[in-house]
């Protein structure tokens, strides 16, 4: 992101595109980064570093265009770039070997997906959230920005920076792993 | 003919035997996630439809995966974190609006 040299808006201008265009996703922020961290003073920290470095580029910014997007962007690239690396958690696998192997062709002839309609709808949300906090963070994003922020695959692609059907294909794979998790959780439970 | 077009009428032949009987669910539930994210396009969504009212394995599947998706969103949303009460004010006040 590089800082236009020519200005775009006025001060005022400034502070109603900030309160009127990003101030409303501020409690969907919240959520993507506590599902990024786990930690509640780390998602704070994150969500207010993202809305500083929105400010800060506010000129590179289209009034009317889709700012919750535009936001997310941020946020996923400053978890990458920055705070995964001073993160309270740090990451327990190596991210590159698990995406490999995720993106392997027989990787969903591993995967078994035997889950029941009624499986799901026996577990409490604290189960789901736990399956989905267990999955690799570049899987778990794609579902969180699908199935809880609804966002479409092109503005996935955007957000994330992959192709289109790399959404579709990882967001499958994602679904699928989520399942499989779910799966093994109902039998351990005995719901199936 | 779009990218997509072409790989969904790929995909969804390789779902079927030359008898046209479903035999490979695991890459059709990848074609029904697609369709109920509203991401097909017509002709695809054409297909997809003439196929699960003539089908009833793939109408079942369809069902099935539809059901899923939808109690386990359902659960992840109602399960949202509690947003500090203080984090809009803080954010404002850290950049003097």
């Amino acid at each position: 992101m590089s800082e236009e040299s020519t200005k775009k808006y006025t001060e005022q201008e400034k502070g109603e595109v900030f309160n009127n265009e990003f101030m409303p996703h501020v409690d969907s922020m919240y959520n993507f980064a506590y599902r990024l961290t786990f930690d509640e003073d780390d998602s704070k920290d994150l969500v207010q570093d993202t809305y500083l470095k929105a400010f800060r580029f506010i000129n590179s910014f289209e009034r009317g265009t889709n700012a919750k997007a535009w936001l997310f962007r941020i946020l996923k690239n400053s978890f990458i770039n920055e705070f995964r690396k001073k993160s309270k958690q740090p990451a327990k696998v190596d991210y590159n070997e698990v995406e490999s192997y995720y993106n392997s062709d027989d990787v969903d002839a591993n995967i078994t997906t035997d889950l029941r309609v009624e499986t799901v709808q026996h577990m409490i949300g604290d189960e789901i959230t736990g399956a989905l906090n267990a999955l690799p963070v570049d899987f778990r994003t794609v579902i969180i920005l699908s199935d809880l922020e609804g966002f479409t695959y092109e503005e996935m692609a955007k957000i994330l920076d992959i192709p289109i059907g790399t959404v579709r294909s990882r967001l499958h794979r994602a679904r699928n792993m989520l399942r499989e998790k779910l799966t093994g959780y109902a039998t351990e439970m005995g719901y199936n | 003919m779009s990218d997509f077009s072409v790989w969904f009428e790929e995909t969804f032949k390789e779902c079927y035997c030359e008898h046209r009987g479903l035999v490979d669910e695991k890459r059709f539930t990848e074609l029904v996630q697609v369709i109920l994210d509203n991401e097909a396009d017509d002709k695809s969504r054409a297909i997809f439809e003439h196929k699960i009212k003539t089908c009833i394995k793939s109408s079942n599947c369809f069902e099935d995966e539809k059901c899923i998706q939808e109690a386990i969103k359902d659960k992840l949303v109602e399960h949202r974190s509690v947003i500090p009460n203080d984090l809009a004010q803080s954010i404002k006040k850290s950049i003097n609006l």
